[in-house]
């Protein structure tokens, strides 16, 4: 296998697109991230895009194709991939593994979504579709009702508290106003956060990502090609995908998700990184509370302590692990398909230097994209090229 | 009311017990399932309480969903009918009669 480096970076900001088609968004984030790259669109070989509900939602399918028409790329394999929440994520993992196995030079990923034109109602259908509804469907379990069962049952093991998880959301909302990208940047005092309408108990609004439009896009290439460029190449040192249970039922254990776990571990290996090499994270935070077990997940945080340690301000920017500098998808927003695409173009720009949330120093970055259940996770290390 | 079953699916080739909606054993791919009436007596797991539901279940919202470990041994998910205090996590639960498409737990004893 080769070694690939993230050669260009775009992103549309995340939040409101009303009226924009979804491909636009697509096309936005995607001539960015091949200008910035500047490798020349002869050299791309393959596109993989990642969304989730286009179909639904817009009733457009094709994406890949029709994004690639737009952007004058050449006669080239051009794939959608979906697996819910980590469709971007896994977008990235297909187009590494055409460059790593030498299938093409360099290649193009782009993850968009648009999702805040539909009602609420309908916008909750085509979510629900990441579900097993032969099985956890018909009770009526949500999304928010996952991660209000795995709160409580992490609440009864570590003590993990209200005003811990407020930490979370009071700090992914303050690096949020430092992003001109994300959505819904605020200072929030806890008397806000409990005070806010309850959703899933014990989950509260504020505990909830929002409903966002966005796209972003990245360019890879195989390291020893990449020389010429002009901006810095970032090494993508390990690129993971695993699976987990598509049942709620089917996790043994709702304070822990085995993808996560599997896939951190096996991108450890694939890197020779351990957790204390790693200096920023973007995790797949949908839920204030699942910020605390990713971050356990990862190996970043001991067990039962990711409430203590955000209630420390030990996962701020500044503290031991910045997790979620860019606001994370409480603040940054969450247009499904883009999000994990999302995250690399954070990480990037910290590995670069230029993050308008700057982790000082960063060298190594992570992260960490999760669909469904917990159905399909990514997991990403990638280090300054200098470091 | 009257203590009702989980119905699960049991392969008949190698034993193993899997939730509904298969066609195949997901240990051994045999397509001889047989549906299995487990007991509906259980541990409670975990539990939320829905207040936003989806469009189809809005007329029930808000209602309470539970994870619940049976003690025939698999995990599953239902409907939790709580008329008194909030139960603790580890609390003996049973399954209910209920002409509905999903089983209905009801707490026993914390």
């Amino acid at each position: 296998m080769r070694d690939v480096v993230i050669v260009g970076v775009g992103s549309t900001p995340f939040g409101r697109h009303s009226g924009t088609p979804i491909e636009q968004l697509a096309v936005r984030a995607a001539a960015e991230a091949i200008v910035d790259s500047g490798v020349d669109r002869e050299r791309i070989g393959a596109l993989y895009l990642g969304n989730f509900i286009s179909g639904p939602m817009n009733g457009k399918e094709v994406l890949a194709g029709l994004v690639a028409e737009q952007l004058g790329l050449p006669d080239i394999p051009c794939t959608k991939v979906e697996g819910a929440c980590a469709s971007g994520g896994i977008a990235f993992r297909h187009a590494w593994l055409a460059v790593a196995s030498g299938q093409c030079d360099a290649a193009l990923v782009v993850g968009v979504e648009t999702m805040t034109h539909a009602k609420t109602a309908a916008t909750t259908a085509a979510l629900n579709c990441a579900m097993d509804n032969e099985n956890d469907g018909p009770s009526g379990l949500t999304f928010p009702g996952l991660f209000g069962l795995a709160w409580r049952q992490h609440a009864q093991r570590y003590g993990t508290s209200r005003s811990q998880v407020s930490a979370v959301v009071r700090k992914n909302k303050g690096n949020g106003l430092l992003n001109p990208l994300a959505q819904m940047g605020a200072t929030l005092t806890d008397e806000q956060i409990a005070d806010s309408p309850p959703i899933c108990d014990p989950l509260q609004l504020f505990d909830c990502c929002p409903t966002s439009d966005g796209a972003a896009a990245v360019m890879v290439m195989a390291r020893e090609l990449a020389g010429g460029l002009p901006g810095p190449a970032i090494d993508v040192l390990a690129s993971v995908q695993t699976r987990g249970s598509a049942r709620i039922a089917g996790h043994p254990d709702l304070c822990t998700f085995e993808a996560t776990v599997s896939a951190a571990r096996k991108a450890y290996a694939m890197s020779g990184l351990t957790p204390d090499d790693v200096d920023l994270v973007e995790l797949h935070d949908c839920f204030s509370i699942a910020e605390v077990i990713d971050s356990e997940d990862l190996g970043l945080v001991p067990r039962g302590q990711g409430g203590f340690w955000a209630a420390e301000g030990r996962t701020a920017v500044g503290g031991q692990i910045a997790i979620n500098p860019s606001g994370g998808l409480l603040a940054k927003g969450h247009p499904v398909g883009a999000t994990g695409v999302g995250q690399l173009y954070e990480v990037v720009h910290q590995l670069r230097g230029t993050h308008p949330n700057q982790v000082a120093g960063a060298r190594v970055g992570m992260t960490h994209n999760l669909g469904g259940t917990g159905v399909a996770c990514t997991v990403t290390l990638l280090r300054r090229s200098d470091a | 009311m009257n203590a009702a079953k989980v119905s699960m699916l049991r392969c008949a080739d190698c034993a193993k017990v899997d939730s509904v909606g298969r066609v195949v054993c997901s240990g051994c791919l045999s397509s001889r399932l047989e549906a299995s009436e487990l007991s509906g007596e259980g541990r409670l797991a975990a539990w939320t309480t829905i207040r936003r539901a989806p469009t189809r279940f809005h007329d029930d919202a808000p209602y309470d969903i539970a994870v619940v470990d049976l003690d025939a041994g698999p995990r599953v998910t239902g409907r939790l009918s709580l008329d008194g205090s909030p139960p603790t996590v580890g609390a003996r639960v049973n399954a209910v009669k209920l002409d509905a498409p999903y089983t209905l737990f009801e707490v026993i004893s914390s």
